[in-house]
């Protein structure tokens, strides 16, 4: 095990757990409305969402670089395909308990929910970077990709 | 080796998800989450808050900072942590319990039998004075009553309580007890100030005519002085209490005692009065509990005043998206009373925006809370303000976390001419106007024009409760920073 590749497991880790304690912020710097917000945070949205979000990201990471792991599925666009997987899994479940919650609590806030859950989808995908290049330099078939060594 | 591989990259994710989801189960405790959830879906009734109760008793040991030495909630202990809870909500929530401490208080009714209030329950009238009492009886919510009659001194009613509802001439039934012909207001006051242990409120049902003996060839002005600083004497030494005075009116038929002790006979309306004398924390405690409200807002009640109302937070907020508003803002998620970003429409160069208050608390009449003249207004960018009562059909589903317990929307209207503006809004308290319409002079002419809505020295006596107490200030104050 190269200590190089410690250190970006470390990193990445820490990246990740930053982003988690940092989450509120980290959504609403790029997309904040009074009201919809505030019933997000109020809700405890901000804590479930992130959460799914970090476990998409980093299971499906861990299910391409080695429980795929095949010579046949080691291109940069395969690891393309797991991305837009992830950039579809993890929003299309945001959204459903965002408005699952959200109905129990007798809101309606569709066209923000939508908007919301497109920032989501670019945290999933950092996210999916992140862990992408935290645990790839372990796996024995895939871990050129999507950049190689 | 594949398979084991796969079970490596399952075990660690799922491994990932439970830490995780456990970090986040264990951030705040069952009390602190059922606090939340209360406050978040704006539930906050006596049952919700007992089912928080229930949870503090389930856990002795964990929760015992929440409890009395002898296993009792700590109200507030846990009002404290209820406030704490609130804070950290968007925007903050406030839940006042101290009325659910409330439940063993006990009221004693002091009934003045002073010769000129017999007639307002003279058999031929509509009975205002005995129903209002009654009525209090009847929404006082422990039902821990206990009634007595006044004049010369305190003398215990020898009925039950259910007696004295049916009573329908209580003043016959009473007859003979003590002297009727004056009322010692010092010994009276004094008397229920000092009988008045922790817990219980006392209501002085009287026509707050002062009436010493021997009053022959004294001038009214002399009997205003001694009335004055009878008050302030009196009430001086009890600085912890609150007094409420209730002006109602009720049917008069018979003979009137004037301060000239010529007596006439009169028929027609009179003012009459309920005190309430309470220890003020419990008097602030019943004016914020739904349970009191009809107790402490008799029906048919004319005008009220409370004396040593001391200034008070409300709970309000701003409302993010209201049809009134106008350009843009952005509330502060750590202050619910900054407004940052704030912008002018782009055409008029108009901010319009609107708070939402719980002014229940004040214990003030909706006419005078709806009253925008009620209302000091400061703002250097000049603000103007309208107040409008909260109507349940204005509460949505999007807006109903910044309406629920609201009962005012305060809209602020104005053009941000300075980078920064603090705006003040104050409800005055101002010792009210009707005080001084509703005092007579002198009571000898039933003929006057005001003879029926007005009472003999009034503005002397309740003056004298005022300069005892230090009233004035404001009852609430809200303010607002606005920034560019």
């Amino acid at each position: 095990m190269k200590k190089q590749h410690l250190i970006y497991l470390i990193a990445g880790i820490v990246l990740t757990v930053l982003f988690y304690v940092m989450r509120v912020n980290a959504y609403e710097a790029v997309y904040a409305v009074s009201g919809f917000s505030d019933q997000l945070y109020n809700l405890g949205l901000y804590e479930t969402i992130p959460l799914i979000t970090i476990a998409v990201a980093w299971a499906m990471a861990g299910i391409y670089y080695y429980a795929i792991n095949s010579v046949r599925f080691d291109r940069w666009y395969h690891w393309l395909v797991m991305l837009a997987l992830v950039v579809l899994i993890a929003p299309i479940a945001g959204y459903a308990i965002n408005s699952h919650v959200f109905d129990e609590n007798g809101l309606s806030y569709a066209t923000e929910s939508l908007t919301f859950e497109m920032v989501n989808m670019m945290w999933a995908a950092v996210l999916f970077v992140v862990a992408s290049f935290s645990m790839r330099w372990w796996s024995t078939n895939c871990r050129h990709t999507p950049i190689p060594q | 080796m594949k398979r084991n591989k796969v079970f490596i990259t399952l075990l660690l994710s799922m491994a990932l998800i439970t830490v995780t989801s456990a970090l986040w189960s264990c951030s705040s405790s069952p009390l602190e989450k059922a606090i939340k959830q209360a406050l978040v879906q704006q539930d906050t009734t006596q049952a919700r808050f007992d089912s928080i109760c229930s949870i503090i008793k389930a856990y002795p040991e964990r929760y015992k900072d929440y409890l009395t030495d002898d296993g009792q909630i700590d109200i507030a202990a846990l009002a404290s942590l209820i406030e704490e809870q609130g804070a950290s909500l968007r925007p903050p929530m406030h839940w006042n319990v101290t009325q659910y401490g409330l439940q063993q208080l006990s009221l004693t009714i002091y009934f003045e039998r002073s010769g000129s209030m017999v007639p307002y329950d003279a058999p031929g009238g509509r009975g205002q004075l005995k129903k209002a009492v009654n009525d209090l009886i009847n929404h006082f919510p422990s039902g821990n009553v206990a009634i007595n009659i006044v004049n010369d001194g305190i003398y215990p009613y020898q009925g039950s309580i259910d007696q004295f509802l049916q009573d329908r001439n209580i003043y016959a039934s009473t007859q003979g007890v003590g002297n009727a012909s004056f009322t010692d207001f010092q010994k009276i006051f004094n008397d229920i100030l000092a009988a008045q242990r922790p817990g219980n409120v006392s209501v002085l049902v009287t026509d707050l005519i002062y009436s010493p003996a021997d009053t022959r060839d004294v001038s009214v002005e002399k009997i205003f002085n001694e009335e004055n600083s009878l008050a302030t004497r009196i009430f001086k030494q009890y600085k912890g209490k609150s007094i409420i005075v209730h002006q109602l009116m009720g049917d008069y038929q018979g003979k009137y005692y004037p301060y000239n002790n010529q007596p006439f006979n009169y028929t027609g309306q009179r003012p009459f009065y309920l005190l309430v004398i309470a220890d003020t924390p419990v008097m602030d405690a019943m004016a914020a509990g739904a349970d009191y409200a009809q107790f402490m807002q008799p029906a048919a009640l004319r005008n009220s005043y409370r004396f040593n109302q001391a200034e008070a937070a409300v709970d309000y907020c701003v409302i993010p998206d209201w049809k009134d508003n106008a350009g843009r803002f952005r509330v502060d998620h750590h202050d619910a009373a900054r407004l940052t970003r704030c912008e002018g429409d782009k055409t008029t160069g108009i901010m319009c925006f609107t708070i939402a208050v719980n002014l229940s608390s004040m214990h003030k009449s909706a006419q005078f809370l709806a009253d925008a003249a009620n209302y000091q207004l400061h703002s250097t960018s000049g603000f103007t303000m309208k107040v409008v009562p909260v109507d349940q059909s204005m509460i949505t589903g999007n807006n109903r976390s910044y309406l629920d317990g609201k009962t005012h929307l305060i809209t602020l209207t104005g053009k941000l001419t300075e980078p920064r503006d603090e705006i003040t809004i104050s409800l005055a308290n101002d010792f009210p106007a009707w005080i001084e319409q509703s005092t007579a002079q002198s009571d000898v002419n039933p003929g006057a024009p005001d003879f029926a809505t007005t009472t003999l020295g009034l503005k002397e006596f309740l003056t004298g409760i005022a300069s005892a107490f230090g009233s004035g200030g404001n009852y609430t104050t809200i303010k607002l920073h606005l920034e560019r």
